[in-house]
């Protein structure tokens, strides 16, 4: 397999995550396609890091993912306090900051 | 030796004032020690100075400050005199304090604040330019309205306070607009050449402001005096400003007496004093001063008469001293120059010596009696001897009872008869003898009302069920060494004079003095005051403790005259109600508001400028939908453009 098989999935994922952003509501679901577009990114940083010989790519998809653990936790965790506050976690209701 | 730390004069009681008002909670008696032993200190030095000046030399220190000004120290014999006053009267008021304030939770804000308050008045008086002088009489005014206000809790207290802070600050405006003036002319002056100031002088010192009065138009040099005795007028409580002082009885007692008797409204008088060769160069000013000084002499001393309250009748007194002090500096300053200084100065002193004394003698009654009021007070003198006989002296002293030709007599004695005579030889050589009789008669009615207010106090039968006691030894013996004081500081009148006479010689400024024949006043002249005391004294005798002649007709409400008299001569209605109330309040006020909020608020940053801003951030503000898809798509558009400019190679 070439790089360019890879990179081309690494595109199609993070794509699905960017079209999943736009066109959902549920904020869990918003979330996993953000985890999408980050694990797509990953996938890029390997590619590259074994293809160059060069490990400190896949050092970086390391910290990316312990971060995205992180990350997912503090977001979930929200969304679990805001089912509990106003019982959904649709967005387009959490509104109340705007105008 | 004492020279070089004549700094330390004001710098004392300011660390004081810190050091009392941050660590005093936990010291003795509030931290009453500290000030005690800074002001004891100032005390030592000032008369320290004294001794190395006397008698014909002073000190000078000053460094530069801004735009040609400076901060200096200026001690002549006029400084030195009173700094010595002051320190040492505030020193036996500070003890007396000790005792009297002993009931008191805070005595730390209290011991702080007059500590404060005699660094600014030592400030007053030692500094050698007007800008220096002018701050630290500001302070002054401050320390007053924090003192007098020093039971704020109490509503009529913070009312005198704003009373007193306001009413003086219309002197104040006046006194520095007159600095102002007098900055302009001296300015205008050296730009056209007819003046310049000396290698090491700087443009607002006395010394200068002194050598420039030939070089300024007459009429300017009236208006700057003018200017500067409406500053005067305020802080000494002179017509038409002198319905503060009264109401100032609000704070403690010592307060009073420190503050309202022996130092702060001295101030005015001092000014008057430190700028005379500017006074004497404008003869209309003068003429101004006396009538006011003497108009206020008898106008205060008729309010006197009628007062219960013990401290109020002492106030009236002292605005009606102070009047007899501008009274000499106008009439004796047209006739006999310098001198008058020392005839008014001298007065001074002796006052605060007799007046600091009758308020902390007024004190030591109100603190066996807890009442001001001296319808309830009576037969006191077999309870409280010392006070009593203190009180006395210092009465005797105010009437100026004492055997003329033989030169023995009171403190008060030897200063007023001066100041009547110099009044009298102004009559002869002017041709003027209004102020000599205004003099006169206000002689008559103080020794009335002083010796009314005694034996209201003394004798008699007590008129309330109260258990009065002589009060503790800290208290009576500041009480014994002010007596002193009061008795014997006479005799110091002829060195005295001789050795203020010099004051403006040390700066090489001459005061022209009345050509003619030295004056001898006759035997009637040189009798009448003591004549009119000792009749004074008679007709209290006679009306209070006697009571052969009956007064109820004459002193009752239905009479229009006490009427006027209790009323103060409404004096607080037309103060307070017509001009603060309606003229500044409804009228000045209400309009400026009007302006502030209709105009400038209203249509100019309302309709024009808010508006504006309000409406154009209604428009933007809906590009902020709130909805997180919107934001992530533009991103993602924003991006993709970004992308396709880098492939086409715009960027």
């Amino acid at each position: 397999m070439s790089l360019y098989t890879y990179l081309l999935i690494a595109a199609v994922i993070f794509t699905v995550g960017a079209y999943g952003i736009i066109t959902q509501r549920s904020g869990i679901k918003i979330l996993m396609c953000i985890e999408l577009m980050l694990n797509a990114a990953n996938i890029n940083l390997v590619a590259f890091s074994s293809f160059n010989g060069n490990s400190s790519g896949q050092v970086f998809a390391l910290f990316s993912i312990a971060i995205a653990a992180a990350e997912a936790a503090i977001g979930f965790a929200i969304l679990v306090a805001l089912f509990r506050v106003r019982d959904t976690i649709n967005l387009d209701n959490i509104d109340i900051l705007r105008w | 030796m004492f020279a070089d730390y004549a700094a330390l004069i004001v710098l004392l009681p300011v660390i004081a004032f810190v050091l009392t008002l941050f660590l005093g909670k936990k010291l003795y008696s509030g931290g009453a020690l500290i000030p005690i032993a800074a002001i004891a200190g100032s005390f030592i030095i000032s008369a320290g100075i004294f001794l190395e000046i006397y008698p014909d030399r002073m000190v000078q220190q000053s460094m530069p400050w801004f735009a040609g000004m400076n901060i200096g120290i200026l001690i002549d014999p006029l400084a030195v005199v009173m700094l010595m006053m002051v320190s040492f009267v505030s020193l036996l008021i500070h003890i007396y304090a000790v005792g009297y304030m002993s009931h008191d939770p805070a005595k730390p804000r209290y011991f702080a604040e007059t500590s404060l308050f005699t660094a600014a008045m030592l400030g007053v008086v030692l500094s050698d330019n007007i800008l220096q002088f002018f701050i630290s009489w500001e302070l002054v005014g401050l320390c007053s309205f924090l003192l007098i206000g020093f039971w704020y809790h109490k509503p009529s207290a913070a009312a005198a306070a704003k009373k007193a802070f306001l009413v003086t600050r219309i002197g104040d405006v006046l006194f520095l607009a007159g600095i102002v003036v007098l900055y302009f002319n001296m300015t205008e002056i050296i730009t056209k050449g007819s003046f310049s100031i000396e290698h090491g002088n700087f443009i607002l010192q006395f010394k200068t402001m002194f050598e420039a009065i030939p070089h300024i138009a007459p009429a300017q040099l009236t208006l700057i005096t003018l200017l500067f005795f409406g500053g005067a007028v305020g802080k000494s409580g002179q017509f038409p400003l002198h319905g503060w002082l009264p109401d100032a009885m609000e704070g403690p007692t010592t307060v009073s007496a420190l503050i309202h008797a022996a130092t702060m409204v001295t101030a005015g008088v001092y000014l008057v004093a430190r700028t005379f060769p500017m006074f004497v160069a404008a003869p209309d000013a003068l003429l101004v001063v006396a009538y006011v000084g003497g108009f206020t002499a008898l106008f205060a001393a008729t309010m006197g008469l009628v007062m219960n309250d013990i401290k109020r009748v002492l106030a009236y007194s002292t605005v009606s001293q102070l009047g007899y002090m501008m009274l000499a500096l106008g009439t004796a300053g047209a006739v006999v120059g310098a001198k008058a200084v020392g005839i008014s100065m001298f007065h001074l002193l002796s006052h605060a010596f007799f007046k600091a004394l009758l308020f902390l003698s007024a004190g030591s009654v109100i603190h066996a009696m807890g009442t001001n009021d001296i319808r309830e007070m009576g037969g006191l003198s077999n309870k409280m001897k010392i006070t009593s006989t203190v009180m006395m002296i210092a009465a005797l002293a105010l009437a100026g009872i004492g055997i003329p030709y033989l030169d023995i007599g009171t403190a008060g004695f030897f200063s007023k008869d001066a100041i009547i005579e110099g009044a009298f030889e102004y009559g002869e050589i002017k041709g003027d003898m209004i102020p000599y009789v205004f003099s006169i008669i206000a002689a008559l009615l103080t020794s009335i009302y002083i010796f009314r207010l005694w034996f209201m106090t003394f004798t008699g039968k007590p008129r309330s069920q109260r258990h009065p006691h002589e009060s503790p030894g800290v208290m009576t013996i500041p009480l014994m060494i002010l007596a002193v004081f009061a008795l014997l500081f006479g005799f110091l009148k002829e060195g005295f004079y001789v050795y203020l006479e010099k004051n403006f010689e040390l700066m090489e400024v001459v005061i022209p003095v009345h050509e003619g024949e030295p004056f001898h006043p006759s035997v009637i002249v040189v009798l009448l005051p003591v004549i009119v005391g000792v009749l004074g004294f008679v007709i209290a005798y006679l009306i209070y403790n006697k009571r052969i002649l009956n007064m109820s007709k004459i002193i009752s409400s239905g009479n229009p005259l006490y009427k006027l008299l209790y009323n103060r001569y409404y004096e607080p209605k037309i103060g307070a109600d017509i001009i603060g109330v309606k003229l500044t309040h409804d009228v000045a006020a209400q309009s400026g508001e009007f302006v502030d909020r209709k105009i400038i608020d209203g249509m100019i940053i309302d309709n024009i400028i808010s508006n504006t801003i309000f409406k154009f951030g209604e428009m933007i503000r809906k590009l902020q939908t709130g909805v997180v898809q919107n934001y992530a798509s533009v991103t993602l558009l924003g991006i993709g453009l970004l992308i396709i400019l880098l492939r086409i190679g715009v960027i």
